[in-house]
């Protein structure tokens, strides 16, 4: 016997060829651009928490952060902790800091902010900070009267403060005053400015570790220790491998230190996808519906006198959801193309956030959802009026 | 052999009704070559529905060799009119998205002929009613005789035992329509194929076996069968 199938692919290729041009183009264009909607907002929101845990990762925790246990200020022996934890397998670096909240002073005006003391190199081997250098140097492992400042906080001369720590206007070689909470002050000499678009870092300031430690009375102690991971996306292993290693201190990944903030962001965004995506994906129906309903209720006439030559009306609709099967596929083609013009400019040309510029991260599933989406939605659209008009009386069908 | 019981087709529109058929009775037997003639809108193309399994009378009955075709499902019936009819509309027809040769080879490939046959089938009975020259034309391309003409090819195409042609030379000159009467005569002859066809010519009398003449949706007239066809006249 024959193949339905065959007879379908056979009409609905010889309705494409041959209908019109201008319906299927604009057809094509509308699911193309349906499908970049379904998929712009989320790669721009992608983007965003893409950006948010880099930047976490890159200037702010690093990938796992050691922090004194409960009821400590300060995590003890931190050199032969480092050791310990530079041993394990996969682990790229550590990098101790210690924390203080002081108050800057320079020339009459002060801002109250973070300072961190680091040891140099060790820094360098966790975060980014050293390669984000605006202006001067990053600090040396020797320097003892040298300070690197954020770019929010040495501000800009004349800029209004807007709520942010700014001394407006530091300039490398200035000097600033540090007010230390036990209350000694010193005089740095700023030895860089470094802008890393993340805000917490760009409104404090690095100094040494040695300095620091000797200004607070501190010996081989530590606010917290960064540590960096070979590759990123796998905290969670390393975490329990630190753990396995016999480590007593808190071990946190960059994930959960950043919860209260990123975990609410991200969280947020997807509400506002979700939705947008549900819109987008009511409009994408009602619209591929309503084009192909017409297309389809055009050629009423047509389906009429098909049956009534002896067609059955299981390969004249099939013929139908082929044609759609096709339309759908050449425009989720079309759609493609375009997402990936729009995100090549967009990396080109970011879009800048609070948090930095944001390039589009286009996430495999969110495109197969499209994909998916659009299918599922175009076949139901191309089948219903396919299957009305197929059951119509013959007659009034060819009547019209 | 065609049986029509009493058949009924009452179209209603709103409050009006039109009584299209108001009880015929028919019966036509194998091999026959039948007129339907009557004024307009005495209820030819209706009839030739009902027996073309295109519509429903609204009473009656319709057996066809036996088959009560009335009580066929959609899809029995579907299949009844790809394997055993032809029908030429009296508006053609047409798929216009298919050239004619595709037109007229469309039900073959359904019914799962072999490429080469119904291509050279197709091209064949294309050619008899001469539109050799016009088989990759698409209906927009095509007058209205020759868009008759493709109508009565794609019906004849799987030789149906049963012809059903609604006006078949209402577009045709009469050279032209006495070359389609030949071409009907010869497989009604030849392949013994049974054919029912409504016409407004006198002339066309002379192919016909019976003529059955309609009057506002009742048979005014039936001419018993002259056995003896006498050869198709040389003149229109
Ligand atoms: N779908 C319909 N709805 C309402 N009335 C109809 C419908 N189809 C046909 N009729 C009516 O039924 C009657 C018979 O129509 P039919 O088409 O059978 O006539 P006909 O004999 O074929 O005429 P013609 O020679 O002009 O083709 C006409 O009065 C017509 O108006
Ligand atoms: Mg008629």
């Amino acid at each position: 016997m024959f193949s339905g199938l065959q007879v379908s692919a056979f009409l609905a290729w010889k309705s494409i060829q041959r209908g019109s041009k201008g319906t299927l183009a604009l057809t094509i264009m509308i699911i193309a651009l349906i499908f970049v909607n379904l998929i712009f907002l989320p790669s721009i929101i992608s983007g965003v928490v893409e950006n948010f845990n880099t930047q976490s990762i890159d200037f702010d925790i690093g990938n796992l952060i050691i922090e004194p246990r409960e009821g400590s200020q300060y995590i003890e022996n931190v050199t032969s902790l480092q050791k310990k934890v530079e041993r394990i397998p996969g682990i790229a670096g550590t990098s101790p800091r210690i924390v203080a909240g002081v108050t800057y002073f320079y020339k009459g005006r002060n801002a109250a902010s973070t300072l961190y003391g680091i040891t140099p190199e060790d820094e360098r081997s966790v975060t980014k900070i050293a390669d984000h250098m605006l202006a001067g140097e990053f600090l040396s492992n020797g320097d003892t009267n040298a300070i690197i400042m954020g770019t929010t906080l040495a501000g800009e001369e004349g800029e209004e403060a807007g709520g942010l720590p700014s001394l407006q206007g530091v300039v490398v070689g200035d000097s600033v005053e540090v007010a230390y909470p036990n209350g000694e002050v010193r005089t740095y000499r700023v030895k860089g400015i470094y802008e890393t678009q993340s805000f917490n870092v760009d409104t404090a300031a690095f100094v040494t570790g040695r300095e620091m430690s000797g200004v607070l009375g501190l010996n081989d102690q530590a606010s917290a220790i960064l540590v960096k991971t070979d590759v990123n996306g796998r905290e969670e292993e390393y975490k329990t491998e630190l753990l396995s290693y016999g480590i007593q201190e808190e071990v946190r990944t960059y994930r959960e230190k950043a919860a209260g903030f990123v975990d609410q962001a991200v969280q947020s965004f997807n509400i506002i996808n979700t939705i947008s995506t549900l819109v987008s994906l009511i409009i994408a129906i009602v619209v591929v519906f309503i084009v192909i309903f017409i297309n389809t209720v055009n050629r009423r006439r047509q389906i009429g006198i098909l049956k009534a030559i002896g067609i059955d009306q299981g390969i004249i609709i099939n013929s139908y959801v082929l044609q759609v099967l096709f339309i759908t596929a050449v425009g989720a083609l079309a759609g493609m193309a375009l997402a990936a013009g729009v995100t090549t400019y967009l990396t080109a040309y970011p879009l800048v956030f609070p948090g930095g510029p944001v390039y589009p991260v286009v996430e495999a599933p969110a495109v197969l959802r499209s994909i998916a989406s659009l299918f599922a939605v175009s076949v139901v659209a191309g089948y219903i009026p396919a299957w009305q008009i197929a059951r119509e009386d013959i007659l009034t069908a060819i009547r019209g | 052999m065609i049986v029509a019981e009493n058949l009924t087709r009452v179209y209603t529109m709103g409050r009006v009704e039109v009584r299209a058929l108001r009880g015929v009775s028919l019966e036509v037997e194998k091999g026959e070559f039948v007129g339907i003639m009557g004024a307009s809108g005495s209820g030819k193309s209706t009839l030739l529905h009902i027996l073309g399994l295109l519509d429903r009378p609204t009473s009656g009955r319709v057996t066809v060799d036996g088959t009560d075709v009335l009580a066929l499902s959609d899809h029995q019936r579907t299949l009844f009119r790809l394997n055993r009819l032809g029908y030429v509309f009296q508006d053609y027809a047409l798929i216009g998205e298919l050239t004619a040769l595709e037109n007229v080879y469309l039900t073959s490939l359904v019914r799962g002929a072999p490429r080469e046959e119904y291509l050279r089938r197709s091209a064949g009975i294309l050619e008899r009613v001469g539109l050799a020259d016009r088989m990759d034309h698409r209906q927009s391309e095509l007058s209205g005789g020759e868009q008759q003409r493709v109508a009565i090819a794609r019906a004849l195409v799987n030789n149906p035992s049963i012809l059903l042609a609604d006006e078949p030379c209402a577009n045709l000159d009469s050279q032209t329509s006495k070359s389609i009467l030949d071409l009907f005569a010869r497989l009604n002859e030849d392949l013994d194929q049974t054919i029912v066809m409504v016409s407004h010519e006198e002339w066309h009398k002379e192919y016909f076996c019976r003529v059955v003449t309609l009057r506002d949706g009742l048979i005014g007239d039936m001419a018993e069968c002259r056995k003896e066809r006498p050869p198709p006249g040389r003149t229109a």
